[in-house]
């Protein structure tokens, strides 16, 4: 993907987005569909997530299961494989949730298929490939009973804090049904039913993880912490989160996969921020970029305190914004003092917030930090916030553009977006008050008096 | 050698609130005449400008001139505890270097509390001729801030000579707050000259909010295009100034 690749005009085919998608899984099937899209700009901030349109299922959603369908589906009640390790613990239904292991029906190292760490680089259809294997047992248990006799869930348990992938056995009660499950947060996994039977091959337990799953008076926020800074992945974290791994013993609970990813990106970068806030501020105005997936990033740095915000542009035909006519922009921030709400956008705010910390961690320094994502029509799907995460990482490997002004940092980011930089200013907090506020300092008289 | 008594312990927490909006760690001087604080947020868009003469305390001893840096929310916490009618005394733990804070109701509470390194940084006062002066109750300036603020997150303030108006425009709705001089709201207004500038909504409410504790009458002084001056008068002789840098749109 080139930077100046003009992207197709809105008016052409609404329905682009699925065709790229039909094409990829069953050539036969686009005669077959008719489909209509809703015009809302409310999918961007719902994300298929939170029903906002106030159906009951999000029609996006539904409509990309459809053609995703034609997945080959699994015949049998009994997949026999490695597990990466992988676990999936639902949020219907809560406090009550389904929660078992993801089995592909593969008898090799499959750790890949759940290391977002490592796939950066790699194409939609390989991620979807190797996700849409994972077979999900389902055993609904209550979040507040992380421990006790209950051996199905004592098994998710164990697969979830191990280290390598592990030889399990799940007997479900009928044949996994659905196609690959989509979500913004969360990667895509396949087909799932619940769990008759399972048998978990002996696992062995990740050491750094295990010494904090048996710290009971250790608190969840202290032991996500303490494991990322001793090298522990963040992906890895959040999988021994989601299990209620974690905390002061009573507290102890499981959490639905999707919130224990933003909590643990969320956990880890406050960390890092409070950090970053002690370090000198960089001396001059910095880009980075990354594009991925059809997602490009440029991030701006400007040399002040801390503050962080993140902007995503939805392209007409882009996953959240199918029939809309016009680029639909989003952003969230935080000033030098953080957030106490819920960034509107979504968990992709915290983990570009994670990314962009590691960096000024690395460097000593703080700034003013701006995420800006244009989403191009390209990305068809949700495939989890893991992509915002090391999209952003990649961007912070690379050598940044260097610039004197502020000015000459927006034009050059300009260039690069297909979307004008006034769009841009106009939905962003931080960028308006870095041009238009002024400083108290500026009104001190040329030669400050010894007198204070 | 230092020793700030102040009969209640609310003067004191409303003053710590005040501070707190716009600096994290606090760095006081203590002088002959009083105690006195002048500092910029870390964005340095505000900047308080802080001073209790002698007379404010109860008690009030310093040997020499001292400075001392306070993580205030940690104060605050302290000064939370403090009840009605309950005094507190500020000093020097000799032993260990460390800020004494007694605290006497029915029993006395001694707390120390580490002090920071003092910033060196000297901060002088915006040299400005202001062309509007407008003398408002906290409250009635408060209400008209909540106002504009429902619908963007800055305001335009523009003075004539016998009103002031707040005038907002967000995304949805708009929203023109008029007040006419000589109401309750606006006690008096001097204008030389018609001026408007514009303010980010966020620093004028925690600002008002913070002040309103302690203060029923706030001056506006500003310019067009200029900083706003705003003076929250004090039950005793204190000082609460703070000072708010404009938004200027360029195009």
């Amino acid at each position: 993907m080139t930077l100046t690749q003009k992207t197709p005009a809105p008016t052409q085919n609404p329905n682009n987005w699925l065709v790229d998608v039909i094409r990829k899984v069953n050539k036969n099937a686009l005669d077959q569909q008719v489909i209509t899209h809703s015009n809302s700009s409310l999918c961007v901030l719902c994300k298929g997530a939170r029903f906002l349109c106030g159906k009951t299922r999000c029609p996006i959603m539904v409509k990309v299961n459809t053609f995703l369908k034609s997945v080959p589906l699994m015949e049998t009640q009994d997949i026999d494989g490695m597990s990466p390790p992988s676990v999936f613990i639902g949020r219907i239904g809560y406090p009550n949730v389904y929660i078992g292991p993801l089995v592909p029906p593969v008898h090799e190292d499959t750790s890949i298929y759940d290391l977002p760490e490592q796939w950066f680089g790699k194409s939609m259809d390989e991620i979807v490939g190797f996700r849409s294997l994972l077979v999900r047992g389902k055993h609904r248990v209550n979040v507040q009973k992380p421990t006790g006799a209950n051996r199905i869930l004592e098994q998710t348990r164990d697969l979830a804090l191990a280290d390598n992938s592990v030889d399990i056995e799940l007997n479900l009660t009928k044949k996994p049904r659905g196609s690959i499950h989509l979500d913004d947060d969360v990667q895509p996994f396949g087909p799932s039913a619940p769990i008759r039977d399972l048998h978990v091959g002996s696992a062995r337990y990740n050491d750094k993880i295990e010494k904090a799953y048996y710290d009971t008076d250790l608190r969840a926020t202290g032991a996500v912490v303490e494991l990322y800074n001793r090298g522990v992945m963040v992906t890895k974290i959040q999988k021994a989160f989601s299990v209620g791994a974690f905390g002061i013993e009573k507290k102890r609970r499981l959490v639905p996969t999707r919130w224990s990813i933003t909590a643990v990106d969320d956990i880890i970068s406050k960390n890092l921020v409070e950090k970053v806030k002690t370090f000198p501020e960089i001396n001059e105005y910095r880009v980075y970029e990354s594009i991925y997936l059809d997602n490009v990033f440029e991030i701006l740095m400007i040399p002040q305190q801390w503050s962080y915000e993140s902007m995503e542009a939805w392209y007409p035909g882009t996953v959240w914004n199918p029939g809309g006519s016009s680029v639909a922009i989003y952003s969230d921030w935080e000033g030098n003092s953080g957030r106490s709400t819920y960034a509107a956008i979504g968990g992709c705010y915290y983990s570009a917030r994670l990314a962009v910390c590691e960096l000024l961690l690395k460097e000593q320094r703080q700034a003013t930090a701006i995420v800006l994502r244009e989403a191009r029509p390209g990305y068809i799907m949700p495939i989890g916030v893991w992509q915002v995460r090391e999209n952003v990482r990649n961007a912070m490997r690379q050598k940044p553009y260097m610039f004197n002004s502020l000015a000459e940092s927006l034009q050059f980011i300009g260039g690069r977006f297909e979307i004008p930089m006034q769009r841009w200013i106009l939905q962003s907090q931080l960028l308006q008050k870095a041009l238009f506020q002024r400083k108290i300092s500026d009104f001190f008289a040329p030669k400050p008096s010894a007198q204070a | 050698m230092f020793k700030l008594k102040v009969s209640d312990a609310k003067l004191l927490r409303d003053m710590a609130t005040a501070i707190s909006i716009l600096v994290d760690e606090a760095t006081f001087k203590i002088e002959s005449d009083g105690l006195k604080l002048r500092a910029m947020d870390p964005s340095r868009v505000a900047m308080i400008d802080f001073e209790w003469p002698k007379s404010v305390f109860q008690e009030y001893e310093a040997t020499e001139p001292t400075k001392i840096c306070l993580n205030i929310s940690e104060l605050l916490k302290l000064l939370k505890r403090a009840g009605k009618d309950e005094s507190v005394e500020l000093g020097l733990d000799d032993k260990t270097g460390k800020l004494l804070v007694t605290i006497m109701g029915k029993y006395a509470r001694k707390f120390t509390m580490s002090m920071l390194e003092p910033s060196e940084e000297e901060v002088p006062t915006p040299k400005i001729s202001f062309n509007v002066k407008a003398k408002t109750t906290t409250s009635g300036l408060s209400q008209a801030i909540e106002d504009a603020q429902l619908v963007s997150d800055h305001v335009k303030i523009e003075a004539e000579t016998d009103k002031i108006t707040l005038s907002a425009t967000g995304d949805i709705m708009g929203a023109t707050i008029t007040i006419q001089k000589g109401t309750d709201a606006l006690l008096d207004l001097e204008v030389k000259e018609n001026a408007k500038a514009t303010f980010s909504l966020s620093y004028l409410s925690e600002i008002i909010k913070a002040a309103a504790a302690s203060s029923e009458i706030a001056t506006l002084e500003f310019s067009t295009d200029m900083p706003v001056k705003i003076d929250f008068q004090q039950a005793k002789e204190g000082k609460l100034t703070f000072f708010l840098a404009p938004r200027i749109e360029t195009e």
